[in-house]
């Protein structure tokens, strides 16, 4: 098995994108298994794949509407929507400045 | 005069009012009392349940226990999904599973463990202690849903709920030596459901017997028109098919053999024996190497991980993106990198197309067979600790599991014997065609009937007396 392999960089890119802190012990740590992980998934290369659709569901589905004007049962109150928020200020949810 | 009953008998005593719903609500919180501690199959249980306040409202409603996975929206009652992420997050809306269970008499006991987000196959994972194996306490209970298997198997509960994205359903329930189905894709609604891989989830009953499950399943099943991806096909009464002595044609295949304890393919022999007596017919076949399964498992689990985690901002509810723990954090990552910029034809693409491949491997496979037989897991239940020192140990121990979630195939694990090495139970599965759940309830019932499942469920309930 060719082992893939992935630099440091690339690991606190892809943190970065997930909205995750890693520390420099994390970064090390993950950088080993994702690798590890990534060298296994490509025995998928060993199939042959050119003529075949990919899946994008396992059933047959179609587009549900929701109907205008209809009714959401299912909407909260402000008390029920505001009641695990952990940071708010009347109606408003508080959070960290972006720009 | 309740312990060890099926929750359709107790459902009896108390139509028959020879118990009340009261005298099977208490019992089960004394038991809970007795034991929880030891197995730490529950992380809440309900409050109403404890003050007696389900009985003072509609006094003329029948109301049943069940356990419930935590990983389920319940109204009022708290649902952490096993991470301290949502330790102190309180639903304000029901899902539709626990909502139907409601509507029908049930009663929600408490929440159990799992694997923090359903991500792992031991409930190592979860961030409020493992759950312990009721038949040795030094091994795991399986998991995801390892609360709910170890609940049902100690008689901490007469039925819970699961969830299964691929085997975690299934392999807690072959490790506590319980039934466990999981229903094919869409004919049970996810809404309110955590979601974890949204393409493979999907809710199913872990019981005591089959009727129990069909039972379960009669309930939760159908339509949803908060989840679009429920199908409309009509939900069958399973618990009158299961009386049909149906034939079947039953695949078999060496592919599904491969490096599983001689002990189980032993007891898979015998169960072949057995079913053939039965006048069923068997038959070799061959499918794609489940390998193939655990790296496309892998690359779309964690691509849906990735997606279905970034809501949990700790802005609206629950704490922030630190609280993640390890597994987590290791599964958006993977998540992340198959679907970014340069990588996504290479892994997720690629897993989409594999994903067709096992489709259509499985729709050739059920023209010349009804279902299909094979070991459940290719151990029995392993020591607590194993699975941290592998990065993916659990889609390994998954591997059995795997084609069939990912082809969303309904299936059912059944326990057949206990390991001599170990006294641990021994699981074994049928895997069957998209929405012929009847099928496979039917034939596991046959074989409930004929053998008892070798007394399993009966000898682990009895380790838990009163």
């Amino acid at each position: 098995m060719k082992k893939k392999s992935l630099t440091k960089e690339e690991i606190i890119h892809l943190a970065k994108l997930a909205g995750l802190n890693l520390t420099d012990k994390e970064v090390e740590k993950y950088k080993i298994q994702l690798e590890e992980t990534i060298s296994y998934i490509e025995n998928l290369n060993e199939l042959d794949t050119e003529k075949v659709k990919p899946t994008s569901h396992t059933t047959s589905l179609t587009n549900v509407y929701f109907k205008d004007g209809q009714q959401n049962e299912n909407a909260f109150s402000l008390s029920a929507v505001f009641r695990n928020a952990k940071n708010k200020e009347k109606n408003y949810f508080k959070v960290k400045k972006i720009f | 005069m309740i312990f060890g009953k099926s929750i359709l008998s107790i459902f009896k005593l108390i139509k028959k009012k020879e118990v009340s719903g009261k005298e099977v609500g208490d019992y089960f919180l004394k038991r809970i009392e007795k034991y929880n501690s030891k197995i730490n199959a529950y992380l809440t249980v309900n409050d109403d349940y404890k003050t007696g306040r389900i009985y003072k409202s509609d006094k003329n409603r029948i109301k049943l226990p069940i356990a419930v996975k935590d990983n389920f929206c319940t109204k009022g009652i708290r649902t952490t999904a096993s991470s301290r992420v949502l330790q102190d997050f309180i639903p304000p809306y029901e899902s539709t599973v626990t909502k139907r269970l409601i509507d029908a008499g049930f009663f929600i006991l408490g929440k159990t463990n799992m694997d923090a987000w359903a991500h792992g196959s031991s409930t190592e994972t979860s961030d409020f202690g493992a759950t312990k194996n009721p038949w040795n306490l030094s091994r795991s209970a399986g998991g995801s849903s390892g609360g709910s298997a170890a609940a049902v198997s100690s008689y901490l509960a007469p039925v819970a709920i699961g969830s299964e994205t691929a085997g975690s359903i299934r392999q807690p329930s072959a490790w506590s030596g319980v039934i466990g189905l999981k229903p094919t894709y869409g004919r049970v609604s996810r809404y309110g459901l955590i979601a974890m891989g949204s393409s493979l989830d999907c809710p199913g009953p872990i019981t005591l017997t089959t009727e129990d499950a069909a039972f379960i399943l009669k309930i939760i099943a159908g339509n949803d028109k908060f989840d679009a991806t429920t199908v409309k096909n009509d939900v069958p009464d399973y618990n009158l098919s299961l009386k049909k002595k149906n034939k079947f044609v039953i695949g078999v295949t060496d592919e599904y053999l491969n490096g599983v304890n001689q002990e189980i393919q032993n007891s898979f022999d015998v169960l072949i024996k057995l079913l053939k007596k039965l006048g069923h017919k068997i038959k070799k076949i061959k499918l794609l190497s489940p390998k193939y399964s655990i790296s496309v498992y892998t690359i779309i689990q964690r691509a849906e991980v990735s997606s279905n985690l970034s809501r949990f901002d700790g802005i609206r509810y629950g704490n922030d993106r630190t609280y993640f723990g390890s597994e987590a954090k290791r599964r958006i990552m993977l998540g992340t990198y198959v679907l970014s910029y340069g990588y996504y034809d290479a892994y997720y693409k690629k897993a989409q197309k594999v994903r067709t491949l096992i489709i259509e491997d499985f729709k050739k496979v059920f023209k010349e067979v009804d279902m299909i037989l094979a070991p459940t897991t290719p151990v029995t239940a392993l020591k607590l600790g194993e699975f941290e020192k592998y990065p993916f140990f659990g889609e390994m121990m998954d591997v059995l599991n795997e084609p069939a979630a990912i082809a969303g195939l309904c299936a059912i694990n059944f326990p057949f014997g206990l390991a001599k090495r170990d006294k641990l139970p021994i699981g074994l599965q049928l895997m069957g065609r998209w929405f012929e759940e009847e099928n496979i309830l039917n034939l596991t019932y046959q074989i409930e009937k004929e053998t008892d499942f070798l007394g399993v469920i009966k000898k682990g309930i009895s380790n838990y007396p009163d």
